[in-house]
């Protein structure tokens, strides 16, 4: 327990040590974006009704006003109230997609590399092969294999990041295992297990939260593209900012720009906001660029 | 044989070498299609065809025989280039190979387009970064590298097309084409279709077509070189050669076009090979964005009329691409940097 409670805060000591340098500030301003969108998703839907969500609810094509700050979309839905719950829906899709990716690529990235020989190989060679392939359309073939909705798409997406995790796992394995304390540990007869889990894994989980980040931002993008291409959520999802846009496209000769402005400018803040965080933690955890800045 | 390290037999080694990359990515795409639970014929027809339609096209398939049959079956007919017949409404009968060569110039041109905008700003954007580390310009153009490049790219196309479409009324917004009777197919390139039958006038009307697209797509893209452009040239200006120039008196301008910029530059082609999947999945989100009647499209309504054969073809071709892309690119890097040869 002692190791697990370790494992998931030494991720975050350079974040507090290093808050005052630049990288420490873009990741503050991205881990700071991100608890606003999680505080959103989770108490915008208890302000806001989700009757504002459904078709009909008021006329079509209000421009914004003070009833409607975002102004109302094609079919008479409040594109503030789509906006709102379009945020729980994406951090879902994020949380089922990224977290799952982590769990299954962190370990095998452990493994492949603590193991090495011909099953490294195969593993390295399956997994540079799917991160070779776009992303969007393996997503969008298993989408259209295993059917719509939140929890399909999270797997959709899952299965491209997994090599993200599995490789940059791995590498790290790989220069953290020629050491000298996993030697030193190695010396004094620490069993396989004990090394794997108490001197590599220690070291290696630092660059987790830079992958998370990176991946989570790929994440949102992915999620949203599918939904723009019709491959994503069911019809009746009360906001789904992809197929928000999509529903905008319409409209869009006839100068109708709210509706596509602001579904658009919520998945750039989030997908930024996430990105500064693990731009600013790779700079940070990255010990060669450390050096470069002394 | 090629004399060992010869640029020949590096092409050659590297061409051997992506067989298993090549395979590995079938048997995903069969995998994805075949095995895992979901009856992908089923799902695409999503309940709009009784149980035994639903059999008869899975039969007439052959998506009821073994397992290891099937694939025995697909492997062999992607490696003797038959991809089957389309079941879908709009090409029904018509060979799924011929359709989808059809359609591929589309995205080529797309592609090539979005590739030339992406190096020209990326390139410009990360030299004048890299030449002014840490100062104002440095900065901003490093934010517009990240921001960039987490823009949905259909959201981009969206806004620009508002903009310069329907506000300012410069290009048009949808299509490859309009107006004038498209040029005759030779390369399926308009641009160049129009140029070697000497039509400037059609020319024209399909650089108009391309520019929205292909800006929007290489925009995107464009924030990718930015930064490896700017992280490399960092590391060549200061290099010792860069150094020994400088003592010679040579003027900076110089040395950075001459002796740095080179230098940087071949990185840059080494990840450029990664940026094809991007670049491929961005392609699928502007042509929808542009109805540019491509790959992309095409795989969405064969997704949408439930065919089958056409979906899969679409995808092998993909992957084709994506391997070949690969051999291009590292031989390439082969030709400008000997030191990579085996």
């Amino acid at each position: 327990m002692a190791l697990l409670r370790r494992l998931l805060f030494r991720p975050f000591r350079p974040l507090v040590r290093e808050r005052r340098t630049l990288p420490g500030i873009l990741s503050w301003i991205g881990l700071g974006t991100l608890i606003s969108f999680v505080l959103i998703g989770i108490f915008g839907p208890l302000l806001i009704s989700v009757d504002q969500t459904k078709p009909l609810a008021y006329p079509i094509l209000l421009s914004p006003s003070l009833q409607h700050v975002m102004g109302t979309d094609g079919i008479g839905r409040d594109v503030f109230a789509r906006v709102i719950w379009g945020t729980r829906t994406s951090l879902e899709i994020m949380a089922i997609g990224a977290l799952l990716a982590l769990v299954v690529g962190f370990p095998l990235g452990l493994l492949s590399g603590f193991v090495g020989g011909k099953l490294d190989r195969l593993f390295v060679l399956v997994m540079d092969s799917v991160y070779a392939f776009p992303g969007l359309l393996l997503a969008a073939l298993i989408a259209a294999v295993i059917g719509k909705g939140i929890f399909n798409i999270g797997i959709a997406i899952t299965v491209i990041y997994i090599p993200l995790y599995f490789r940059v796992t791995r590498n790290q394995t790989l220069s953290t295992r020629e050491e000298l304390y996993v030697e030193a540990a190695r010396a004094l007869g620490a069993r396989s297990r004990t090394i794997m889990l108490s001197y590599i894994a220690y070291n290696v989980v630092i660059v987790i939260p830079v992958i998370f980040s990176l991946s989570a931002a790929d994440t949102i993008l992915t999620a949203a593209g599918l939904s723009y291409l019709g491959l994503g959520l069911e019809i009746d999802v009360p906001g789904d900012w992809g197929r928000d846009l999509s529903d905008a496209q319409r409209f869009l000769g006839s100068g109708i720009w709210w509706t596509s402005l602001f579904p658009g400018l919520m998945i750039i803040l989030l997908t930024v906001g996430l990105s500064f965080l693990g731009e600013g933690l790779n700079d940070l955890v990255n010990p060669l660029l450390k050096k470069e800045r002394a | 044989m090629p004399k060992t390290g010869s640029l020949a037999a590096y092409a050659v080694t590297r061409l051997f070498l992506s067989l298993p990359m090549l395979l590995i990515l079938l048997t995903i795409v069969f995998v994805v299609l075949r095995v895992i639970p979901g009856d992908p014929i089923a799902a695409l027809f999503a309940g709009r065809a009784p149980p035994d339609v639903v059999a008869a096209t899975r039969h007439q398939l052959g998506l009821d025989l073994p397992y290891w049959q099937q694939y025995i079956n697909y492997v062999a007919a992607v490696l003797t280039g038959n991809l089957g017949t389309s079941i879908g409404e709009s090409y029904h009968g018509k060979s799924v190979l011929f359709v989808i060569l059809d359609k591929l110039p589309a995205t080529v041109e797309l592609a090539i387009g979005a590739m030339i905008v992406a190096s020209i700003i990326g390139i410009a954007t990360g030299v004048v970064s890299g030449t002014n580390r840490d100062k104002p310009s440095d900065v901003a153009l490093r934010l517009y590298g990240t921001i960039i490049f987490v823009i949905p790219v259909f959201w981009l196309g969206q806004i620009l097309q508002l903009i310069f479409a329907v506000g300012l009324g410069w290009f048009p917004a949808q299509l490859r084409f309009s107006g004038l009777p498209s040029p005759n197919q030779i390369t399926g390139l308009y641009t160049v279709d129009s140029l070697l039958q000497g039509r400037l006038d059609l020319f024209l009307v399909a650089v108009q077509h391309l520019v929205l697209p292909s800006l929007t797509l290489g925009l995107v893209l464009s924030g990718f070189f930015t930064k490896t452009v700017r992280a490399n040239l960092l590391r060549t200006v200061n290099a010792d050669y860069v150094e020994a120039a400088r003592a010679r008196g040579i003027p900076e301008g110089r040395i950075i076009s001459r002796y740095a910029f080179k230098n940087a530059l071949i990185p840059v082609v080494t990840v450029l090979g990664l940026q094809f999947a991007i670049l491929f999945a961005g392609a699928v989100l502007t042509e929808r964005t542009f109805s540019w009647d491509g790959m992309g499209m095409l795989l969405l309504k064969s997704i949408d009329s439930a065919d089958y054969p056409m979906v899969q073809g679409v995808i092998v071709i993909y992957a084709l691409i994506i391997v070949a892309l690969s051999v291009v690119i590292d031989v390439i890097n082969g030709l400008i940097d000997p030191r990579v040869r085996y």
